[in-house]
């Protein structure tokens, strides 16, 4: 007997539709998996042998073959262990042929039958298509994010098998919890001072500038840091439906809604490895934490301690908004559109006021250098932040709170999407004239700055892309960029220390 | 032919061979040059004492020999070429300060601006072979002198003289210096200091009693030390061995009357041995350049004179911002203490970085140097 039942596999983040075919015959008793199935797949032959016993039915001595098609293409991980059951159970006519059809199956089985969820259920889902998806009940809320009504849910291979014979009904699908969208917990209102590193935020926010906080420690930089996811509006459509299946892909827990709506924050440490943060494994092709943070922020603290391969493997990504995970059996394409939010101390020593800091010229140049030239160049915005002193803790007025930025946000990014059909971060070098025109007191300070060495090209570019945000900010909205804009602009882009050359790129 | 002008006669007739300073007195005084030069070539009747000049044996064929390897036409050529400008004696152009001098070159060549001799004057000399702390304080002194608008006269020799030089040029818009050589101005001795001749001729003047082309031979050097001499109000000594050049240049001065001063050095120094002995005669110290100020009357302490700042002076709200700076600030700290917005402030930090008055490292801006208190 014979027998193909729908399902699907994840690479990368992307769900690959798997037609599982079974075929019973007679011969010496065998159970063999073909089709590029991985370690964890082929001990499916072990899970789906004692999951058909424990759930009441039997074990033929036939020799049974099954096939993951595509053969040529690698299958990984244990969600296809529910397709393989019931084409074993098809296959051996234990279950009539045909009471699979129209349907697509995804689950792990428990040795006692019991269905469990895994990784990636909403890819897995929307690579199904048409058909109706079988799953766990405990994936329900993923896969209701693309299948909607018409998934369906089971607990036991028993169960799944009794309502596909019709012999009961299908459950109902969990209880969705009634959300309550909290908006992310940190508000900025408790920032105190920091007049220059909030308005910092409050631009990255708005123009999606990628940012690098310079301070000693304890000045406020992850705080900060933390603040910014508030300030993002929620994640359009489109974005929240690939955040959701980078975040599903990647075993991260969903939020109550099962859409990633909210933008996300991701942190990772400092001593993370390339793969973890870019993506790849050797053959699930893993989403790493930046596109994990696709849509939202990136937070790398002390970024020079990161190594050094790390951040140069986040040029690419930056540039393009996907990461490219090329391995030799597979590449996968992972979005990774992201904000990346930086923090680093001045030296070793952490610095200070000018004169407080412990560290030789060699010591502060070799920690500098550690944060490469051409990664240091894609911060729009470097931004110094200091320990408050008391003056500031004391005089300095009460910020201003989250959900009034967030508007102030909301329609500079509306005015900048109107005009650019971008973010002002991505506005193309060439178009900047145009969207972005000088007047004659800006140009002059701009032309000062490239004469003095501190601004490259590509930093010329950036300034004006940032004095665009800081005008779009302005309750007046000006078309022209004046000398204001282009000054706070430069004020935010800290000179590190006169060794790289007295140049600020 | 077309009519040479006087001058042109005059630059020939400096560079006659076996000509002298005294010679060369007794045949332009009371003489217009062409007039001398016509009684050499025979074409006027000698009178008076360059009669006696011509009974000098073999005087008379050496010059018209050399009169005919050099005819004005090309001494004057060379000049115009190099635009040497040439002084006589007793003309509106001669050198003020050389007037009335006891030895006055009867033909001075001079390349530059002259307007440079209407300023304050300090000799500035010493040893060719001067160590690394001479050539310190000559530079400094040079620099501060400039930068006090004080014009440093000096030889351009290697050493101290050129290092004071090199100061003086090294303040943008200094008093320019005067150079005073031994050579003709076309001839540039010693060789590595081309540079340093265009510099000072360009931004300054140069001065010459030999006309183009002529070598720096030995005996020039100690005519050009007394036009040093002559030119300063003020000499000073940085290092000079016990019997260098240096110290003829400073009997020359005690000759006229120039007050001398000079730098002392180590006892065990053998380039400060000179300058020492000068100190042990008497002669007044210098230890920098306000030591000399003072002894020009230009005293910078007591006077409260504002050392010299090509800065624009930091007005209004800028210079509210430049006084919150005197000690490092970030710009949070600026806008809460001046009590206006952020924008205003970068604006106002902008102006002064621009115009070099603060200085931004890591968000931290500190004031450079010291603001004058007068505004």
């Amino acid at each position: 007997m014979f027998a193909a039942i729908p399902s699907a596999a994840l690479l990368g983040v992307e769900g690959h539709r798997v037609t599982v075919e079974v075929h019973a015959a007679g011969g010496l008793p065998g159970f063999t998996v073909v089709g590029l199935p991985d370690e964890v797949c082929r001990e499916a032959r072990d899970r789906v042998r004692a999951a058909i016993l424990s759930s009441g039915f039997g074990w033929s001595n036939k020799r049974m073959t099954v096939n993951l098609a595509p053969s040529s293409q690698r299958k990984v991980g244990s969600g296809l262990d529910l397709a393989i059951a019931l084409g074993v159970l098809v296959a051996d006519e234990q279950v009539p042929a045909g009471c699979t059809d129209g349907h697509g199956f995804v689950g792990e089985l428990g040795l006692d039958g019991s269905l469990r969820s895994v990784p990636g259920t909403v890819s897995l889902v929307a690579a199904l298509g048409r058909v109706r998806p079988v799953v766990p009940t405990a994936s329900h809320r993923e896969a209701a994010v693309v299948g909607g009504d018409r998934v369906r849910v089971g607990d036991s291979l028993r169960g799944v098998v009794d309502c596909l014979l019709g012999e009961q009904p299908w459950p109902d699908p969990p209880d969705v919890p009634v959300v309550v969208d909290v908006g992310g917990s940190a508000d900025l209102a408790d920032v105190r001072g920091q007049i220059l590193a909030r308005q910092a935020l409050e631009i990255a926010a708005s123009g999606g500038h990628h940012l690098l906080f310079v301070g000693p420690p304890g000045s406020g930089k992850t705080m900060l840091a933390q603040r910014l996811c508030g300030l993002l509006p929620p994640l359009e459509p489109e974005t929240a439906l690939a955040a959701t299946m980078v975040h599903s892909a990647a075993a991260v827990s969903l939020p109550p809604g099962g859409l990633v709506t909210r933008a996300p924050f991701r942190a990772p440490h400092h001593t993370s490895s390339i793969v973890a943060l870019v993506g790849g494994g050797t053959a699930a092709l893993r989403p790493g934490e930046i596109s994990l943070a696709h849509g939202g922020v990136l937070f790398m603290d002390e970024l020079g301690e990161f190594s050094p391969s790390v951040l140069d493997g986040l040029r690419q990504p930056l540039e393009e908004g996907v990461v490219r995970v090329a391995r030799a059996r597979a590449a996968a394409t992972l979005p990774a559109r992201f904000l990346l939010v930086a923090a680093t101390n001045p030296c070793p020593c952490g610095g200070g006021a000018p004169g407080a800091c412990q560290c030789d010229d060699g010591a502060r140049a070799r920690y500098l250098r550690r944060l490469s030239g051409p990664l240091l160049d894609r911060f729009d915005l470097r931004v110094p932040v200091h320990r408050p002193d008391i003056d500031e803790l004391l005089l300095g007025s009460p910020g201003e709170d989250t959900a009034t930025v967030a508007r102030r946000v909301e329609q500079a990014r509306d005015i900048a999407l109107l005009r650019n059909g971008c973010l002002n971060g991505a506005i193309p070098a060439p178009l900047l004239d145009t969207v972005a025109p000088l007047d004659a007191a800006a140009k002059r300070m701009l032309r000062h700055e490239l004469e003095r060495d501190r601004l490259t090209g590509r930093g010329y570019h950036r300034v004006r892309r940032v004095a665009r945000t800081i005008a779009d900010l302005d309750p007046h909205v000006p078309e022209v960029i004046t000398e204001g804009h282009v000054v706070m602009a430069l004020q935010f882009r800290v000179r590190l220390a006169p060794m790289i050359g007295g140049r600020a790129a | 032919m077309t009519a040479l002008p006087s001058a042109a006669y005059a630059a020939t007739l400096a560079g006659l061979d076996r000509m002298t300073h005294a010679r060369l007195t007794a045949l332009v005084a009371g003489n217009d040059p062409l007039h001398a030069f016509s009684m050499i070539t025979g074409e006027a009747p000698p009178s008076g004492i360059v009669a006696r000049l011509f009974d000098i044996e073999g005087l008379l064929p050496a010059w018209r020999a050399s009169i005919a390897r050099r005819p004005p036409e090309a001494v004057w050529d060379a000049c115009v070429r190099h635009g040497i400008e040439v002084l006589v004696r007793g003309s509106d152009e001669y050198p003020a300060p050389l007037r009335a001098d006891p030895a006055p070159p009867a033909v001075l060549f001079a390349r530059g601006s002259l307007a440079c001799l209407d300023g304050r004057r300090v000799g500035v000399i010493g040893t060719r072979n001067a160590t690394g702390a001479g050539r310190q304080t000559a530079t400094s002194m040079g620099h501060d002198l400039a930068g006090s608008g004080v014009h440093v006269v000096s030889g351009l020799a290697r050493g101290i003289d050129g290092c004071s030089h090199r100061g003086a040029l090294a303040v943008l818009d200094g008093a320019p210096p005067i150079g005073v050589v031994a050579s003709g101005l076309d001839v540039v001795y010693p060789r590595e200091h081309a540079g340093l001749w265009d510099a000072v001729a360009e931004r300054g003047v140069l001065f010459s009693e030999a006309p183009p082309g002529t070598a720096p031979e030995a005996f020039r050097f100690p005519l050009r030390n007394r036009i040093i001499a002559a030119l300063s109000e003020v000499l000073v000594v940085v290092e000079s061995r016990e019997r260098g050049g240096s110290l003829l240049t400073v009997g020359e001065a005690e000759l006229r009357n120039v007050t001398v001063m000079a730098v002392p050095g180590s006892v065990h120094n053998r380039a400060a041995r000179g300058t020492n002995d000068l100190v042990r005669d008497g002669c007044l110290v210098a230890t920098d350049a306000r030591d000399v100020l003072v002894a020009l009357g230009l005293d910078s302490r007591r006077a409260g004179r504002a050392a010299y700042d090509p800065r624009p002076q930091p007005t209004g709200a800028d210079r509210a911002m430049l006084e919150l700076c005197a000690e490092p600030r970030t710009l949070d700290q600026l806008t809460l203490l001046a009590g206006r917005s952020s924008v205003e402030c970068a604006m106002s930090l902008a102006r002064l970085e621009l115009h070099g008055w603060v200085h931004q490292i890591n968000g931290w801006f500190e004031t450079i140097g010291t603001p004058s208190s007068a505004s």
